[in-house]
């Protein structure tokens, strides 16, 4: 039995999977204007690396992923988050400093630039997310303890 | 019948907790004397005053990332740690390389 899908399978897969991480980054990009966030825009990409290992198989999809990598982005998103959550802390922490004093990310509510750090946070909520439930469906997928 | 008792009981007190828990003429506890409700219920707050404390139109997100903020962190540091775990514990051990 191989371990990849068949043709059809993966075709449809080379088609959806760059529109399923389109919607995703969109889902992160706008979520302080529309529903959605890091969290949810972070699973949907992940959504399509779970495709890929379904579509591809194991062998293909440990080629493209890359542990050290995926470790490093999911530290840099975390400690994004708390860096951006930190920039108010002569008031308070979470204190949104950025929307309070103006700027670059104080601008018209409902634009992409508004909201001060909201966007920062799903950004880096959105990379913790996919990498680190990337990296969950690979070690589950790859470190099993059965023979073949 | 002990089946029958027992799923009167539950919807009791099920009616009990929603006539007890009712705003308007259920306990009163907490902050704020006349002014418990304001203290309670804070939804009505967030929806009029999120867009000019925190910016985002998507009210949700406001509550999640600046009103509730220590609740996502706690969130990121569970989402962390069971990752953490389940690749320390999944990953290969010495006995395995052979």
């Amino acid at each position: 039995m191989s371990e990849d899908m068949g043709l059809i399978v993966k075709t449809m897969a080379r088609a959806t999977i760059p529109l399923i991480g389109i919607f995703g980054a969109y889902v992160i990009a706008h979520g302080h204007i529309t529903p959605g966030g890091g969290f949810q825009g972070g699973a949907t990409i992940a959504g399509a690396g779970v495709l890929f290992l379904i579509a591809f198989g194991l062998r293909e999809a440990e080629e493209h992923y890359n542990h050290k990598l995926y470790s490093v982005l999911e530290g840099l998103g975390g400690l994004t988050f708390l860096g951006a959550s930190m920039l108010g802390l002569s008031v308070a922490f979470f204190y949104n400093v950025l929307w309070h004093k103006g700027g670059v990310f104080a601008g018209e509510p409902g634009t992409l630039l508004s909201a001060g750090y909201l966007p920062i946070m799903n950004l880096a909520v959105g990379l913790k997310v996919f990498t680190g439930l990337v990296s969950a469906m690979m070690a589950i997928s790859l470190y099993r303890r059965w023979k073949e | 019948m002990k089946r029958t008792f027992g799923a009167l009981a539950l919807l009791f007190i099920l009616g009990v907790l929603l006539i007890v828990a009712h705003p308007n003429y259920g306990l009163k506890f907490g902050l704020g004397g006349k002014e418990w409700q304001g203290y309670r219920y804070t939804d009505q707050y967030y929806i009029e005053h999120g867009i000019e404390e925190v910016g985002g139109t998507n009210i949700v997100t406001d509550i999640v990332f600046d009103y509730r903020g220590y609740d996502t962190i706690g969130e990121a540091t569970v989402l962390f740690t069971a990752i953490a775990g389940a690749v320390a514990l999944l990953r290969r051990w010495r006995e395995d390389y052979e």
